[in-house]
């Protein structure tokens, strides 16, 4: 048997033998980690309990001593009482121009994701289809990047004012503040990762039949795509960020203005159960825009 | 001897059966290509009859992979004609598929979708036989689902061929597609191309610095000077259809793989 395996076995049996050494190398790629480096890592994910604990214990121990004044800073148990009202109270006012806080937390929460997600999606849209355009064509970049190049160097709360004088205040300038600053992140994202596409790509293409103006839908998006999506993360962060902001312009309605009432009336527990709250929400929603983009960047993960 | 009942005009005589008996699929001549002052190629001859797979072999820097990216369409020129079946080529195509040292895939699309791609794009019907076939003369069929960076080399420029067949066009241009893997797996590779084109006969340029594989690709052997390159001399290969590894060690190959290395050294 051993005597066989000269040129007979070699010549039919080639392909057999490269794929029959891969399984392995492959099976590396494929299987989830071992259990013990799983284990590993919820270790790791308890060590990071450490500091927020630390934090918690310093405020606990700062309030029993009053290193500061206790109506301005509460013990953790009367933030968790307020919270405990905020969610479960029973919301009593009627009045449109005042901002509520008992049994208001749904209230306020919804008001801010909606105009957080819906002003991000628009800045979302806007932005892609701005940066295929400068990325793709260099009419567009010649006609077009001086112009957002300039605007794009303005620091974002410096529209702030004019945004106020131009809407007044409520819904109108807190949303143009969102959309910028979730504009640009998205822009210069699918600017930039579009240029750097690789031409190979583009010519594979083109010799398979793609039509020129195809080519943005079959290569330049699906390869930018993963760089884009973290520029997409970015935006949403930033959108986020400019809630609250939006808010300080005279909205009655959601976290950012239950906060600024909450200091009007001299209530810091509400105040830091607002700060929670971005903190939750913040952190949620980059969590969940990573988990839903996961399988469309499998492929580019390192 | 029996492919003379074709065309045989007196010029067949001249120029030896294989280069007048067909006529040319692709035909360069007098190309010249230059990248600012630096002439790549200068006068460049060549033509492929259908069917047949020409190896260019040339010293590394002569431009042979300029050369064929301007066969593809890929690179413009500065002078003289290349057609295919008669018609200028002036852009890349589907009739005319080329594989690289670095591959074709997409590495966002599975194999399965990379080979598919072309078809769909030129809206054949059938794309799962086409791709299902491929697969399996390919070897990949357990991998089809995989995405191109967790094959191995050799298996990546196996899909990479797939995906360029699928469109089956009649012309295959190969850059140094194997240049990349280590010894062995390339000469699996020369025997299954060998197999695969003997099976499907498509057109075939195959340009390399390696003898070797020149010479079991190829049924013609072209030589390429230095930069500015030329074809300085043409030949039949004698090797029948069936070759591998054991043609390595067969005299004529031997003796004719020596004198080959001389001229490409002398270029």
């Amino acid at each position: 048997m051993p005597g066989s395996t000269g040129r007979s076995d070699a010549a039919d049996g080639s392909v057999v033998t490269d794929d029959a050494v891969e399984p392995l190398a492959v099976s590396g790629v494929l299987t989830k980690p071992a259990t013990a480096r799983s284990g590993r890592r919820r270790q790791r994910r308890l060590v990071g309990l450490v500091v927020p604990v630390a934090v918690l214990l310093s405020w606990q121990l700062a309030w029993d001593f009053e290193l500061k004044p206790r109506s301005i800073l509460p013990s953790p148990h009367q933030v968790v009482t307020a919270a405990d009202a905020f969610f479960f109270g029973e919301n009593t006012v009627t009045l449109s121009g005042i901002v509520p806080f008992k049994g208001a937390a749904w209230l306020h929460i919804s008001a801010s994701l909606e105009r957080c997600v819906t002003t991000w999606v628009l800045a979302v849209i806007v932005g892609l289809v701005l940066g295929l355009g400068l990325g793709l064509s260099s009419w567009v970049a010649d006609l077009l990047e001086p112009f957002t190049n300039a605007l794009r160097a303005v620091p974002l709360f410096a529209w702030l004012p004019l945004a106020a004088v131009q809407f007044g205040i409520g819904e109108p300038p807190a949303r143009i503040l969102i959309f910028i600053g979730a504009l640009w992140p998205v822009v210069v994202a699918t600017t930039d990762s579009v240029a750097r596409v690789p031409r190979a790509h583009v010519e594979t293409a083109r010799m398979l039949g793609t039509p020129r103006s195809r080519l943005w839908r079959r290569v330049y998006f699906p390869s930018a795509l993963p760089e884009i999506l973290t520029g997409l993360r970015l935006s949403l962060t930033l959108a986020w960020t400019c809630v609250i902001v939006g808010e300080l312009l005279g909205v009655s309605r959601g976290i950012g203005a239950m906060m600024i009432a909450a200091r009007e009336a001299g209530a810091t527990d509400q105040i830091i159960v607002g700060v929670f709250l971005f903190a939750l929400i913040g952190y949620t929603g980059d969590r969940l825009l990573r988990m839903l983009a996961r399988p469309l960047v499998r492929w580019s993960d390192a | 001897m029996t492919g003379q009942g074709g065309r045989s005009d007196g010029a067949a005589d001249a120029r030896g059966p294989s280069a007048e008996e067909r006529p040319g699929l692709l035909v360069a001549r007098g190309l010249r290509k230059s990248f600012g002052a630096l002439v790549v190629l200068d006068a460049v001859d060549l033509e492929v009859a259908a069917g047949q797979t020409l190896a260019l072999l040339g010293p590394s820097g002569c431009g042979k992979s300029t050369l064929l990216r301007v066969l593809a369409g890929l690179e413009p020129f500065d002078a003289g004609t290349v057609t295919m079946e008669g018609r200028p080529v002036n852009g890349p195509s589907c009739q005319r598929g080329m594989v690289a040292q670095a591959g074709t895939l997409f590495p966002w699309l599975t194999v399965r979708e990379n080979v598919g791609f072309g078809p769909r794009e030129l809206g054949s019907g059938d794309v799962e036989r086409i791709v299902g076939e491929l697969l399996e003369v390919t070897g990949l069929g357990d991998f089809a689902d995989a995405l191109p960076r967790q094959l191995s080399g050799g298996m990546r420029q196996r899909a990479s061929l797939a995906q360029v067949l699928a469109n089956q066009p009649p012309l295959l241009l190969l850059d140094e597609p194997f240049g990349a893997l280590d010894a062995q797996t390339r000469l699996r590779m020369h025997e299954w191309v060998r197999g695969l084109l003997t099976e499907r006969p498509t057109s075939t340029i195959l340009v390399t610095h390696d003898v070797d594989e020149a010479l079991l690709l190829g049924d013609r052997l072209g030589l390429l000077s230095s930069r500015p390159s030329h074809v300085v001399s043409e030949r039949d290969l004698p090797f029948g259809g069936d070759r591998g590894r054991h043609t390595l060690s067969e005299p004529d190959f031997v003796r004719l793989r020596a004198r080959v290395l001389d001229e490409v050294m002398a270029a």
